[in-house]
């Protein structure tokens, strides 16, 4: 078999030499706790506000707006449960879309168990937010609205600008799940009127468990978590040192890298895209009719199935996935396919590719020919079930 | 290189069985078929669950192959869960592995092995497979081909059961010599894998709500007609059943019947449970079909043995037969299983007939 292909990026990503490099002296002999008042404890400190300064700088924050996390999931839960914890005796109500990662729809769950309410704004069949749906929600009692910026599983981009504007001029704060967003779309956020972004490290070549939260200055925020003052007490608990300065290193690569990766990105999907559309004329590309980022690519043929699809491209070298991938490793069809109320035998048979620094021309160019190959054979199964 | 999925449950069994196919020079594929939702599981089911998964996927890791996890939450709901309880609420005993087997697990797995262009399939149930026919376990205590006559005849040519031809002994020493110490000693899956606590009643009434007609109060009857008591439900009693009915009789007493139409369960003797025919529907041949007159052997429950029996008739999917000797406790929804020797010929779900009557009421 030839060389397997990575094409799964929006999943994770291998940790970047550079990255884990400007890590390993933390992993050794720079191995205090940055609360410590020692030398080693100093060390460790200088360390980490620089990792914290040069995230900021990447992305036009200052040092005490950002405050690192576990990773998206934390990140998204500390901004909307921590902003609406702030707000909730005079605010109530957060406001969303039904396309959100699980960790902003979960953490939305959560408040209404608390007591709060919830409005899930309407989508295209794009995944584009109504945007008339949107302002009716932005009524006195929200105090959050949650939009993810670039969506994981089909890369359509939502106008994260406008709506941000749309709720501060309401008064209403704005959280985006940026973490498919950073690297992929500039980010100011001296410009861009959110109050909370989320990134995570491991989708940029970090590793896994080390996220931020921007936090702008003078915007509300209820830790989850409690114990000690680290991170002005926004997030308590001993700091991952190591992680912190890789993931500060990792965003400034990204960020020096954005518009050439995304062009390179853009170019091998747009062609890989062309290719399987001329190859299977009635497949649909889920978002296509909308911005996307350029490193998805989220194919449904009628007729196939997720699960066999992944499982005949994995035997053959090809690793990709479709919708969210549960606990248990198996295939539930994917919650923001149904809210963008795709049909049930087309929502049951997506296959997304997410580019990355690992894919080359070569791989578009054998996947462009396989996936039709498996797609052709499965619908002659499909057509003559022996069962 | 031939390729053969295995249903591998992260027990003992499947993990050996495609431990001996790796052995035999196959390409092997895991599949651990996720069949209820993982949610709101107990902990300590020794199948089904979360950690099986993850024991079926270590085991593979282990072993060099590829595992996949298949979801078939919505057609075991559908077809086995809904089933199961659809037959206790009409007053029957239903075996949900049988129905899984023939509507879900192979049917998926038949799918799915076509999807990756394996020719074969592979499970680790205790039968074998000899020439495309089905026979029985060769371990007398855990064969399990009771279960499998559902399967198409075209599965049947494609099945492989490696540990068929070996006790459940030598399949944990085998695991334990292949170093697959994850699972070598893991307790044996009794229950039905959705009822871990044997609680068939709870499932009833979280699926068909607490009010069903099934779970009301209803009369014991005595063969013969006088009410001798009530009960708080049939769906709690099943044929052959001696706990929770009324005491005070000179002989232990027995489910005989369940008559839903009127709640009734129906209790008498030992001696009233015995019956000399059988009926069946949904008759499936794994070989060629039976003909009235034709003499084999039929078994009526997991566990019992199989009785020498006639066949009297056999209509489309319908079959009925006549025992050599009086059988006990031949319950409606239970399998009808029929054996020449160790070979599954075929079988059928057991029903009710008008001329089935108790030998000792008639």
């Amino acid at each position: 078999m030839p060389d397997p292909i990575y094409l799964d990026h929006s999943a994770t990503t291998p940790v970047r030499s550079e990255v884990l490099e400007a890590m390993l002296p933390f992993f050794g002999p720079r191995f205090g706790n940055p609360s410590s008042t020692h030398r080693w404890g100093r060390e460790a400190r200088v360390a980490l506000d620089e990792a914290r300064e040069r995230l900021a700088r990447a992305i036009g924050a200052t040092a005490d707006e950002i405050c690192f996390t576990s990773g998206g999931t934390e990140s998204d839960n500390l901004a909307v449960i921590g902003a609406w914890r702030a707000l909730r005796t005079t605010r109530p109500a957060v406001v969303t879309t039904p396309i959100e990662h699980k960790a902003v729809l979960e953490a939305v769950h959560e408040i209404e168990a608390e007591g709060g309410t919830a409005r899930v704004v309407a989508v295209s069949p794009d995944g584009i937010v109504d945007r008339a749906s949107y302002d009716a929600a932005l009524g006195d009692d929200v105090a959050l609205c949650s939009v993810m910026w670039v969506n994981n599983e089909i890369g359509t981009m939502q106008d994260i600008p406008a709506l941000a504007a749309a709720a501060r001029a309401r008064g209403i704060l704005f959280h985006t799940d940026g973490v498919q967003a950073l690297g992929k779309v500039a980010i100011d956020t001296r410009t861009l009127p959110v109050d909370y972004l989320s990134v995570s490290g491991h989708k940029i070549g970090a590793p896994k468990g080390i996220g931020a939260l921007f936090i702008r200055r003078g915007a509300p925020i209820t830790p989850l978590l409690h114990g000690g003052t680290q991170d002005r007490g926004r997030r308590p608990g001993t700091e991952n040192v190591a992680m912190s300065v890789g993931f500060a290193r990792a965003v400034e690569l990204a960020v020096a890298e954005r518009e050439e990766e995304c062009t390179r990105l853009e170019r091998l999907r747009d062609a890989l895209e062309a290719a399987l559309m001329a190859k299977i004329p009635d497949a649909v590309i889920h978002g296509r009719g909308a911005t996307r980022a350029p490193h998805v690519l989220n194919i449904s043929v009628p007729g196939t199935d997720s699960e066999s699809m992944l499982m005949a491209l994995d035997l053959q070298g090809v690793a990709c996935s479709a919708g969210s991938a549960c606990q248990s490793g198996s295939i539930d069809p994917s919650h923001v396919l149904t809210a963008c109320h795709v049909p049930h035998e087309l929502a049951v048979s997506s296959v997304r590719f997410s580019l990355g620094s690992l894919n080359t021309d070569a791989h578009v160019a054998r996947v462009a020919e396989l996936f039709p190959a498996l797609i052709a054979k499965a619908r002659r199964l499909s057509g003559q079930m022996s069962y | 290189m031939t390729r053969v999925l295995v249903a591998m449950s992260g027990g003992v069994d499947s993990s050996v069985a495609a431990a001996l196919l790796v052995e035999q020079g196959f390409d092997v594929v895991g599949a651990t078929m996720k069949l209820t939702c993982h949610g709101d599981e107990l902990p300590d089911r020794p199948c089904c669950s979360l950690d099986s998964v993850n024991d079926a996927r270590r085991v593979c890791d282990q072993l060099g192959i590829p595992h996949y996890v298949l979801n078939l939450e919505k057609a075991f709901g559908r077809d086995v869960m809904d089933d199961f309880v659809h037959e206790y609420a009409r007053g029957r005993t239903p075996i949900p592995c049988v129905r899984c087997n023939t509507f879900t697990k192979f049917r998926d797995l038949v799918s799915k092995a076509d999807a990756i262009e394996a020719s074969l399939v592979s499970t680790g149930h205790y039968a074998r497979v000899i020439d495309g026919r089905l026979h029985r376990g060769l371990d007398p205590a855990k064969d399990q081909s009771y279960f499998l006559w559902g399967l198409r005849r075209e599965v049947l040519s494609r099945l492989r059961l490696p540990v068929g031809g070996l006790t459940k002994t030598e399949t944990r020493q085998r695991a334990a010599h292949l170093g697959l110490e994850i699972v070598a000693n893991k307790a044996e899956s009794q229950d039905i894998c959705f009822v871990p606590d044997g609680d068939h009643v709870r499932v009833i009434a979280q699926r068909l709500g607490p009010d069903d007609p099934s779970l009301q109060q209803g009369p014991f009857v005595l063969t013969g007609g006088p009410v001798v008591g009530h009960h708080d439900g049939f769906a709690r009693f099943t044929v052959g059943q001696r706990r929770g009915l009324p005491g005070g009789f000179a002989e232990p007493m027995f489910v005989v019947a369940i008559e839903p139409e009127r709640r009734a369960v129906i209790i008498g003797p030992r001696q009233a449970l015995l019956s000399r025919t059988v009926f069946a529907t949904e008759i499936n041949w794994l070989d060629t079909a039976a003909a009235p007159g034709d003499e084999l052997q039929a078994q009526v429950r997991h566990r019992a043995t199989a009785t020498p029996a006639t066949v009297t008739s056999v209509a489309g999917d319908r079959l009925e037969l006549v025992f050599a000797d009086p059988v006990s406790a031949i319950a409606p929804g239970q399998s009808l299983v029929l054996y020449r020797g160790s070979q599954v010929i075929g079988g059928g779900i057991i029903d009710r007939s008008p001329r089935a009557l108790p030998v000792a009421a008639a």
